[in-house]
């Protein structure tokens, strides 16, 4: 799992040398920031189901032939399989700010997505809808402090950003 | 390899589960004790070469037999060998101090060393005993707990802020336990 630690100690041991003062700045500045990642860790966990269902129903609200026949969402059990990865999205987002880095998003969420949703023939963009709508819904200081938000954000673009 | 975070992050995983709640305290800590932690890093690198040939002179002293011909660490190419184990061992214990995980010295370390040590026929027994002398050399310089009765001519104390680092020591340790009880 790649994150600043596990970067570093790769690093150094391709090396063969003990864990150098620039690599416990690293770590340092890795540190620096953590309490601002865990609490949005903290506040996106305690809300994540809320999170999921708001962030479900706006994209279903903009995209409303979804649930047309024939289309992605025709069936409740398909709906449920919406709220489900979007539920998966934001619970990977939570892991990467609890780890301060992508490394769980890329290893379980982006990678090999594209394909999967090309087989399946589900549309991105109703994805991508949920997750602004999260992105632009969330504010500070009513749901976590402004640091906090921005790293929550920062994540939300970069899963935004990825199935663009 | 994993860190304390995304050990946390691969066992909520298996559950897919967030993590929130009382698994955050744990982190909360690393977090606070950061540069503790740190600090302890850096006195275990900073008198790395002490800690390990002091550990391999011990080790020799308590078993001479071992620089007699015939020995493990005789001629000189065989204790410059066990020189470098130990210094390779002492390095991976560093990388899971700095990560607060022991899956880097599992995985790339301890895997396999005690099969290694019996193809090659090194003693193992000589081996755990070099690690803890290690073990009370690292922890002393951590804890500050090291005098210049137990230190000799090498005594030295490190220049850190005075607390308590108890978590720590504990926590370095068991990494060198976990060494001994992978070769013996």
């Amino acid at each position: 799992m790649k994150s600043v630690v596990t970067t570093v100690v790769t690093a150094a041991d391709a090396a063969g040398r003990f864990p150098s003062q620039n690599d416990l700045e690293a770590v340092q500045g890795n540190i620096q920031r953590a309490a601002a990642r865990l609490e949005a860790a903290e506040k996106l966990a305690a809300g994540l189901d809320n999170v999921t269902r708001e962030a479900g129903d706006a994209c279903f609200n903009k995209y409303a032939y979804l649930k047309q026949p024939g289309e992605a969402g025709d069936s409740q059990v398909k709906i449920d399989k919406c709220y489900r990865d979007l539920g998966h999205y934001l619970r990977l987002i939570n892991y990467c700010l609890i780890v301060g880095g992508t490394g769980p998003l890329d290893e379980w969420g982006i990678a090999g997505a594209r394909e999967v949703y090309r087989t399946l023939g589900l549309p991105t963009n109703a994805y991508i809808e949920a997750l602004t709508y999260t992105r632009d819904r969330a504010c500070a200081p009513r749901d976590m402090s402004a640091q906090a938000l921005n790293e929550f954000k920062s994540y939300l673009d970069y899963t935004i950003n990825a199935l663009s | 390899m994993l860190d304390a975070f995304s050990r946390t992050v691969v066992s909520a995983d298996a559950k897919t589960a967030p993590v929130g709640g009382s698994e955050l305290a744990s982190l909360r800590s690393y977090v606070q004790d950061g540069n503790k932690r740190l600090d302890a890093v850096n006195a275990i690198t900073s008198n790395a070469y002490c800690i390990v040939s002091d550990a391999v002179t011990g080790m020799i002293c308590e078993n001479t037999g071992l620089i007699q011909a015939g020995g493990n660490c005789y001629p000189t190419r065989r204790m410059a060998a066990c020189l470098r184990d130990g210094e390779i061992v002492l390095r991976y214990i560093s990388y899971a101090l700095l990560a607060g995980d022991a899956s880097v010295l599992d995985d790339r370390c301890l895997n396999g060393l005690k099969e290694t040590y019996i193809a090659l026929g090194v003693p193992t027994q000589s081996a755990a005993r070099a690690v803890a002398i290690m073990k009370s050399a690292a922890t002393a310089l951590i804890g500050q707990t090291n005098s210049p009765a137990s230190g000799g001519a090498k005594y030295r104390k490190m220049e850190t802020t005075q607390g308590d680092c108890s978590a720590l020591v504990s926590e370095a340790g068991s990494y060198f336990d976990r060494v001994i009880g992978a070769i013996s």
